[in-house]
This record gives C-alpha cells, sequence and structure tokens, in this order.
C-alpha cells in the first residue's frame, strides 16, 4: 500500500528574473512503513522534493497525494493539519522550541492536537523519550544538549502523534559521524518498533547501509542509473 | 491556552530587553494616563462640589422661554428670562422627596453708572433673599470688608472679583459703607492712584427694561466678600437683595403686590375723566404704578431712579415678585441627569412653563470645563499611547522576524496561525497586564499620596485647575475602566502588525533562513 504518491512533480522557484527548476517532473510511490533515503548531490532537488512531500513547500505541477489526500489542492488550515496529524519532521538544524524543556518539545506536537488528556500527553512523550535514551535529559532546554540530543529529541517529537510519515532532511548534516550514526541507527530501530514511513535525505553514500530503498534524484529528476 | 501562556510567558522572559522596553512605555503610558485622570476626576468632583454647594445648587430652574441653557456665564447673551410664578413651583419642587433646598434668584446684567463722569462698567447681578441665600450655601462666601447684610436689609455685596473690574473700567474703588480702605485689597492698578483715589460706599445700577427703558437704582455696599473657593469665577456676581433687583430690572416686586393704595388714587382709577393731565399732575409715573396695586408684566418700564432706601423693607413676601432662576440642590447622592428628568416631567405635568436643567448646562463651559480638560487629556495620553503602539508594533515586529525559525518550525509540526496569533497577542497582555497593570497602580498610589498632603491654594488660577481650594486628585471605579480599557486597545491595535508578520512565516522562510 503506497503511503506517498506523486505525478509528474514540478517544482521552480523565480530567482530574480531566471526560473530555477528544482523538480522536473518526479513520479514517485512511497510504500508505507518503508525507510527511504534520498539521495544526490548539493542542489538536486531532494530538499525540494522533501518540502513538497511534508506540505511545507507548494508543487508547480503535478499532484502529490498523502495518506490518501491530495495535498496540492488544500488550503493552508488542512495543509496544517495534516502536518500536525500524518507527517512528522527532523530538520537539519532548527529543531526545538528553545523556551520549552525536551519533555515539553515532544509534547508540543501532542498538546496541539487536544484530543489527550495531559497525563496521557506527558506518558507518551515519556515513553518516546526515553526509546531515544534521554529520560534523564527530560527537563534539559534545548540550549543545555547536544547537537546530537537535540536531534534525538526531534525524533522523538517527529514520532509523538503516530504519524504515517517521518521526514528527515540531511539529519545527520550538522553532527559528527559517530553521533550521525547513532540517529541513524535511531531512525532505522523506531521504523522497527513503530512502523512508521521514514524518508530521509543525505548527500552522504556512506549513509546508504540505513536505507531499505534509495531514491537517486539528479537535476530535479530522479536518476535511474 | 496553558500551553500558549507558558511560551508567552518564558519568551518574555527569554527576549528580556525587548520585554522591558515594552512594558517600560506600557507603565509609563498607564501611570500618565491614571494620575491625569485622577487629577481631572478630582477637578471634576471639586468644581461641581464648589459651584453645585457655592452657586448653582445642582438643578437651575428656567423660564420655558429661556433660549440659552447658559444662564449664568452668557456674556453677551440676552436677557434671562423671568419666572413669574415661583409661589406655584414651589409646591411642586417641596413634593420631590429627593430635593434638599430650594432658592429662587434674579439674574441679569445691569450697568454701573460712573458718578465721576467716567467710564461705566457691568455687573452680573444677583438678587437673592440674604438670609435664604445663606442658608442654601452657608459658609460660602465671607465678607473681608465691611459685613453681612441682616435680614431684610436692602444692599449689595461685592465679590472682590467685580470690585477689581470695577475698578479697571470706572476708575472708582468700592467700599462697604461704613468701612475703612484696607490698602492691602487694592489693585496694583489702585495702587498707584492711591493719592487721587476715589472710592464709593454705594453703587449705582442702571438695569435694561425689556421696552429699551432703564431704571437706576442706588445701593449701599454692605460687605465686600469672596467665595471660599472659585472666586474667580464666582466673584464676578454681585449679590443685591432681591426687591432692589427687581426695581432695578424693571419686575414686579413683591412689595408692589402688598403696597396700600390711597382712597385718592383709588378714586383716581375709577375716574372716567379723559383728561390725562389730571393722572400725571403730581407724582412721578413709576411712584403712582408701583402704588396702584395692578401687576405690571415683568420687565416693564420703570424709569425713574429709586435710592434703595426708599424701597419698603416691610412685611412682604418676596416670593410675590420675579424671579430669573430657582435653584435646585439634591440630596447627597442623588442622580443630576435622572433626577432633572423626573423634575422636568413633574414640572411639565404642571404646565408651570418652566424646565429644570444641571447646573453644567447653567454654567456654561465652567461647566463642562472638567469634561473638556479630560477630552483634551485622553487626547494626549492617546498621542502617547499612538506613540508607545509605533514602538511596540516596531520592536514585537523585529522579534517576530528574529524568531522566524522558531515560528516556522512550530508551523511545520502543525501548529495553526491562530496559534501563533495567540501567542504574540498572550505575550502582549502579559506585558499590559504586568506593566501597565503596575503603571495603573502606581498612579493609584500617586493620588493617594496627593490626597494625603492636602495641597491648597488661594490662587483664583490654580483654584480653577484643582476644582477648589484643595488638590485632591481622584480616581473614579470609571476611570480603572477607562485605564483598563484603554491599555487593551493599545495591545490589540500594537500587536496586529506583529501577528501579521508572525502569521505570514512559513516553515519554508524559516528552512530559507537556515
Amino acid at each position: 500500500m503506497n503511503i506517498i504518491e506523486i505525478k509528474n512533480l514540478k517544482k521552480d522557484y523565480a530567482l530574480g528574473k531566471t526560473t530555477v527548476h528544482a523538480i522536473r517532473g518526479i513520479d514517485l510511490a512511497i510504500e508505507k512503513g518503508t525507510l527511504m533515503s534520498i539521495i544526490g548531490p548539493s542542489g538536486s532537488g531532494k530538499t525540494t522534493l522533501l518540502n513538497v512531500i511534508g506540505c511545507i513547500d507548494n508543487a508547480t505541477e503535478g499532484s502529490v497525494t498523502v495518506g490518501g489526500s491530495e495535498i496540492t489542492k488544500l488550503r493552508d488550515r488542512q495543509i496544517t493539519d495534516i502536518r500536525l496529524h500524518k507527517i512528522g519532521f527532523i530538520f537539519q538544524t532548527f529543531n526545538l522550541i528553545p523556551v520549552l524543556s525536551a519533555l515539553e518539545n515532544v509534547e508540543f506536537p501532542l498538546l496541539l492536537i487536544k484530543k489527550h488528556s495531559r497525563l496521557e500527553v506527558r506518558k507518551r512523550a515519556e515513553k518516546l523519550m526515553d526509546e531515544v535514551g534521554l529520560l534523564s535529559l527530560l527537563k534539559n532546554k534545548p540550549a543545555e544538549l547536544s547537537g546530537g540530543q537535540r536531534q534525538r529529541v526531534a525524533i522523538a517529537r517527529a514520532l509523538v502523534t503516530n504519524p504515517d510519515i517521518v521526514l528527515a532532511d540531511e539529519p545527520t548534516a550538522n553532527l559528527d559521524s559517530v553521533t550521525g550514526s547513532q540517529i541513524l541507527d535511531l531512525m532505522k530501530e523506531m521504523n522497527r518498533i513503530e512502523q512508521t514511513t521514514f524518508i530521509f535525505s543525505t548527500h552522504d553514500h556512506n549513509v546508504l547501509k540505513y536505507a531499505r530503498e534509495v531514491v537517486k534524484i539528479k537535476d530535479g529528476l530522479i536518476d535511474n542509473n | 491556552m496553558g500551553l500558549i501562556l507558558k511560551i508567552a510567558w518564558r519568551n518574555i522572559q527569554r527576549h528580556r530587553g525587548k520585554s522591558l522596553i515594552i512594558g517600560a512605555i506600557l507603565f509609563l503610558g498607564a501611570l500618565i494616563m491614571t494620575i491625569g485622570n485622577g487629577v481631572i476626576s478630582g477637578m471634576d468632583k471639586g468644581l461641581a462640589a464648589n459651584i453645585v454647594h457655592s452657586f448653582t445648587g445642582d438643578i437651575v430652574l428656567v423660564s420655558d422661554k429661556q433660549e440659552s441653557d447658559n444662564v449664568f456665564l452668557e456674556f453677551m447673551g440676552k436677557a434671562v428670562e423671568p419666572i413669574n410664578n415661583f409661589k406655584a413651583i414651589k409646591p411642586i419642587l417641596e413634593q420631590q422627596d429627593y430635593v434638599e433646598r430650594v432658592l429662587p434668584v434674579g439674574k441679569n446684567l445691569a450697568m454701573v453708572l460712573n458718578e465721576d463722569g467716567g467710564t461705566p462698567g457691568n455687573a452680573f447681578l444677583i438678587g437673592t433673599d440674604f438670609k435664604r441665600y445663606n442658608t442654601m450655601f452657608p459658609g460660602r462666601i465671607e465678607a473681608i470688608e465691611g459685613r453681612m447684610p441682616k435680614p431684610g436689609e436692602k444692599g449689595a455685596l461685592v465679590p472682590t472679583g467685580a470690585r477689581d473690574e470695577f475698578y479697571d473700567f470706572t476708575n472708582i474703588w468700592f467700599m462697604p459703607e461704613g468701612d475703612t480702605l484696607h490698602p492691602d485689597h487694592l489693585t496694583a492698578a489702585a495702587k498707584k492712584d492711591r493719592t487721587a483715589l476715589s472710592m464709593k460706599t454705594s453703587v449705582v445700577l442702571m438695569g435694561f427694561n425689556n421696552d429699551n427703558t432703564t431704571t437706576d437704582i442706588r445701593l449701599p455696599i454692605r460687605g465686600v466678600v469672596r467665595y471660599k473657593a472659585l472666586n474667580k469665577i464666582l466673584g464676578r456676581f454681585v449679590l443685591v437683595d432681591i426687591e432692589s433687583y427687581r426695581n432695578c430690572l424693571g419686575y414686579f416686586a413683591a412689595a408692589e403686590k402688598t403696597s396700600a393704595v390711597s382712597a385718592a388714587d383709588s378714586a383716581l382709577f375709577s375716574s372716567n375723566d379723559e383728561n390725562l393731565d389730571n393722572m400725571f399732575s403730581e407724582k412721578g409715573l413709576v411712584v403712582d404704578n408701583r402704588q396702584s396695586g395692578q401687576k405690571r408684566p415683568a420687565r416693564q418700564s420703570g424709569a425713574v431712579p429709586t435710592p434703595a432706601s426708599e424701597v419698603s423693607s416691610g412685611s412682604i413676601d418676596v416670593d410675590d415678585g420675579t424671579y430669573n432662576l430657582v435653584l435646585v440642590l439634591l440630596k447627597p447622592g442623588e442622580s443630576l441627569d435622572k433626577r432633572t428628568a423626573e423634575l422636568n416631567k413633574a414640572l411639565a405635568d404642571k404646565k408651570l412653563d418652566v424646565r429644570a436643567i444641571t447646573w453644567k448646562k447653567a454654567m456654561g463651559m465652567i461647566g463642562s470645563m472638567a469634561s473638556l480638560i479630560k477630552a483634551a487629556l485622553f487626547v494626549f495620553v492617546m498621542l502617547l499611547f499612538f506613540v508607545a503602539i509605533i514602538i511596540i508594533v516596531n520592536t514585537l515586529s523585529m522579534a517576530a522576524l528574529e524568531r522566524t525559525a522558531e515560528i516556522g518550525m512550530m508551523r511545520a509540526v502543525g501548529a495553526r496561525k491562530g496559534f501563533i496569533s495567540t501567542m504574540f497577542l498572550g505575550e502582549t497582555a502579559m506585558l499590559s497586564a504586568v506593566f501597565g497593570g503596575a503603571g495603573i497602580a502606581a498612579g493609584t498610589i500617586v493620588i493617594k499620596i496627593f490626597q494625603a498632603l492636602h495641597f491648597t491654594t488661594t490662587n483664583d488660577i490654580v483654584q480653577l485647575l484643582y476644582g477648589g481650594d484643595t488638590f485632591c486628585p481622584l480616581i473614579t471605579g470609571g476611570d480603572l475602566v477607562l485605564a483598563l480599557v484603554q491599555l487593551t486597545l493599545v495591545t490589540l491595535i500594537a500587536v496586529i502588525y506583529p501577528v501579521q508578520v508572525a502569521r505570514s512565516i512559513t516553515p519554508l522562510d524559516a528552512i530559507s533562513r537556515e
């Protein structure tokens, strides 16, 4: 069963008087529960592809269906709700709300949903903090955590709502190799435990071993070679 | 909401510098506004108390024919219309349980004739029964020269303000009969003329009648008086006994109704003799008319100067004559507007041809001065807040842009625009509540301190600003509500643009910025 279906996706950016064709026509189907890596050199369009899948950016042309919803036709409020309920994000650098503790950051999306009791939210967040190995740092603010610890918190937050998909844009780019490996191990483990679809982008070929599926992008198109 | 407030509060703490700038502006604005409102409220109350309890009462009855409500201070306006039926009005007023005291008075303009041949002056006359006046406004005027008139005594009480003004016009220094000159009371101009100072102990008033004739009367000055508060305004009015006033203005005097008519004059009325010379052969026209016992229309001509001492001071009912105004003092705590409306209804029901107006209307500009100053202060405070709003908008907008990554991330993980709006509103509302609230509290404390210090003044202009002789600012519930409304408005207006800026931040903006 496909959790994501992309048909003839094109994305253009206006750069002054020039139009940049970031994605030139991608067709892609991603199965539920997979751990996929999107690789490609810088500027190949992988971040743009993740942004469109994650309802962060709009498609110029084509259709994108996420969890059964054709997202290119939705309004801002509906798009936001899809991000809240169906998608988890792990960003490269900007990660956490600085004024909230690690635990509160994980609780944040659940509190936005407003369906769970305060106790349920707390239990779910603590469980995930335990799974990412940060049970001892629940009350620490982001500024008091290392880069790797912040990414762990971001992973826990991305998973806390039980989303269909977790998108991670170069999650190890700013981490040292050891910490980066730990993060990818963790994502793999969480993919196994939570049965969540993980899609991460990277330009580091060394991380390919963590993915079950790899999509290579070059110049805004899928490189079938 | 708990989450939003938590984030808002922590953001305030995180961005202490900006929070303090915004907070300081809100604090100062609220402080100035509270003190200003307190001063104006105190002035409002002081003016009300000093004018109502010294001069006008709460409600003033005027004739239905009276065009302008500004009956006391319309300097160049028409004469105040007469009220000839006070005896019918009086029982109606007595039936109203909210009425404390009543005083009918005459009020109009007269010319102060210059017996030295120079320029004449003008005087606003208040014709009254002195004993009643003292009962209505006990202890509100004090004689600084001479004395207060004895019951039934004819004469004038000249306030210091009026005397100074008379001197400016006539170069005559008026002083009470039987008193000596008080050099320390002389104006600067009078002191200069000290050696050749023209002093008079009586005043000749020329009243204008409604048929373009005039009546002159000479009145002895019994005392020079000073109002205990607001002497600058109230001291323009010369108090004269009601019968002299009526004679001067050509109104019916009460004595006219009770004068004895001689048999000869009686015969004259019944005469069918067409020879008019018989009618005008011996006595002056006015005297004849007054002895006739016939009622003449109000403000009819009576064109012979009449010394006050010649006016009968026998046992008469002064309410038989003409008045211009009826001053009504309400019982403490009564609602002015409500009671004015009720009184108007009662008067209309009886078809008494008079209407009730509030003292504020009767005093024209002075009555509405507190409201005007309050409005001016409100505009000033709003200007202050406008500047504050600009600074707050700028600071918050910068803060929103600086937090693009944070806001973009919140949006990325599912926060709606409404959440971002509420978060910003929450931050500004907290600042308003904390700093604005502190400003209001500090303003209230400052007002309490002023109240305790009990500043007093004898300066007329300062008294006007104080609303009396004591500076007694007052903070009312209404002022506090107004302050809160203004703060809320400022908060809402100041947050609109920053919220728009924050709402427009997308997750993509955050990524692009990174």
